[in-house]
């Protein structure tokens, strides 16, 4: 099991550092369970790209109070699932809808060749906006 | 240092194999179908290459067909073959790659009745299954790989060829994997096509080989131009060509060598995988290839594994293509007759000649300490 200084150290293939942060030690990783309340589901996967990335938020009081997410594919998809979980914590749906392709890219210093990994993880959040809308009464 | 032990799905050109490719990359060559002295110089360097691959196989050069890699290779053969014959039985097996599954499949829709054959859990052929296939009817056409490239699984190809003969058929084996690990002269000997391709054996991607018995009537599937004997249009991937014929010779004269040093590798692999409690390798009982181990640690899914092993530096392979989206297991092992979860925890290291002993060590102590924790969600 690395700790979180080997995590600072290691890096062999060379991701870029907030991709291997994520990647090395992904926060908020995994599902709620079946009967959690309030929890809306969003996924999006890019069978080309071999990946796919489930985001879930927990909304209590028109605020999103905690997140997961469960992403299968490449690191830079991970990290992206990460990224969005932490992200998207205190947020209203009405705020999640600002996700910004553009920052979320910059901030994990995302390259053109990966680039399909941040759009999969504005769709996981539309569609899980989407899912949100569907709910409400 | 990261290691990449994923040299089944490719392998590092050789520096010898790049130095013979760079004067047909940047010096004056001309097309090989042009009569001036360029062209005849491109050529005699695809006609001298033509014996260099040939003779890996221990094939006559005028058996050979340049293809832009092996999946062209099998497609080739099953469609060429299909286009040259009226519609009948065709038989490939279950664990065959999906260049000649999904080439196989097509043909359906031009009246084929295509066939799956059955392998054991081992890998191999199920015998009485098989025979009691090939006793139903004639067979025009089966598929069967000389060698596994999950499983490195090495199938009885003698033994297939006499069968699928005796029902009045040809056989295409697959080499791709064989080749550079395998002496295929033996294989040859019994197949009617094989297919080969460059960069499993340290050549370039991009060009391949198939090999074609003289009796084997193939339509060509790239009309145009009339090169190789009219088999397959287009002008010849000269350098990659090139490429391809000094890496098959390399491949021949270092086959032992190669081999030891492998063997060695997955030997040690092996031995310590079977400390780890509950672990499983695939295709245990069968013969199998040097360089091939796939592998499943209980409590672990195969993708799971390859991530945590890619944090470590250590480039392996998993089983299972998350093709449609949501992860489908290998084909292969389920065709082996193994449940889906066992199938998703699978994993491949495939060794080259580039690899080490200390590489082996460090990927055994990574799995040691995985083997100890279940990984979290």
């Amino acid at each position: 099991m690395q700790t979180e200084t080997d995590a600072t150290q290691a890096n062999p293939f060379g991701y870029p550092p907030p991709v291997w942060q994520r990647f090395n030690a992904p926060a908020r990783a995994g599902r709620f369970a079946m009967d959690t309340p309030g929890v809306v589901t969003g996924s999006a996967g890019s069978p080309a790209a071999h990946s796919r990335l489930q985001l879930q938020l927990r909304v209590a009081d028109g605020r999103v109070a905690d997140a997961r997410f469960l992403a299968y594919g490449c690191p830079t998809s991970i990290a992206v699932g990460a990224w969005l979980a932490e992200w998207a914590l205190g947020k209203t749906p009405a705020e999640l809808r600002g996700l910004s392709l553009s920052e979320l890219r910059a901030t994990l210093e995302i390259a053109d060749d990966r680039a399909h990994c941040a759009v999969m993880g504005e769709d996981a959040v539309r569609a899980l906006l989407a899912q949100y809308e569907d709910a409400q009464p | 240092m990261p290691i990449y032990l994923d040299n089944n799905a490719t392998t590092a050109l050789d520096p010898r194999v790049l130095e013979a490719m760079q004067p047909y990359l940047i010096g004056p060559y001309g097309n090989p179908s042009s009569v001036h002295r360029y062209g005849r110089a491109a050529r005699d360097a695809i006609e001298a290459a033509r014996v260099q691959v040939a003779s890996l196989a221990g094939a006559q050069a005028s058996e050979l067909s340049w293809t832009s890699g092996a999946t062209e290779s099998n497609n080739f053969a099953l469609k060429g073959f299909a286009a040259a014959h009226k519609p009948g039985r065709l038989l490939y097996a279950a664990t065959e790659h999906p260049a000649v599954m999904e080439a196989a499949e097509s043909l359906r829709s031009s009246g084929w009745l295509v066939e799956v054959i059955a392998v054991c859990e081992d890998g191999r052929i199920d015998w009485p299954r098989f025979e009691a296939q090939l006793a139903s009817g004639p067979v025009q056409l089966a598929a069967v790989m000389v060698a596994n490239n999950e499983t490195g699984v090495i199938q009885d190809i003698a033994r297939v060829a006499a069968g699928v003969h005796a029902a009045g058929g040809v056989l295409l084996a697959d080499a791709v994997q064989a080749a550079g690990k395998l002496e295929l002269a033996p294989y040859w000997t019994h197949a009617d096509l094989m297919s080969l391709s460059a960069h499993k054996i340290y050549g370039p991607k991009g060009v391949g080989a198939l090999l074609v018995k003289s009796h084997v009537e193939l339509a060509p599937l790239l009309h145009g131009g009339g090169q190789e004997r009219g088999l397959r249009g287009g002008t010849e991937n000269v350098a990659g060509i090139v490429g391809f014929g000094v890496a098959a010779e390399l491949a021949r004269a270092e086959l032992a060598q190669r081999d030891t040093q492998m063997r060695a590798l997955r030997e040690q692999l092996e031995a310590g995988l079977r400390t780890i409690e509950g672990v499983r390798i695939f295709g245990e009982g069968a013969p199998r290839l040097p360089n091939t181990v796939q592998f499943a640690i209980p409590g672990w899914e195969g993708e799971a594994l390859l991530m945590a092993l890619d944090r470590q530096g250590i480039a392996v392979s998993s089983g299972s293509a998350c093709a449609s989206g949501t992860g489908e297991p290998s084909h292969v092992l389920l065709g082996m007759g193994y449940s889906r979860p066992i199938a998703f925890g699978a994993i491949r290291a495939s060794f080259g000649r580039g690899n080490s002993a200390a590489e082996v060590e460090r990927l055994l102590g990574a799995l040691h300490g995985f083997g100890a924790e279940r990984p979290a969600a």
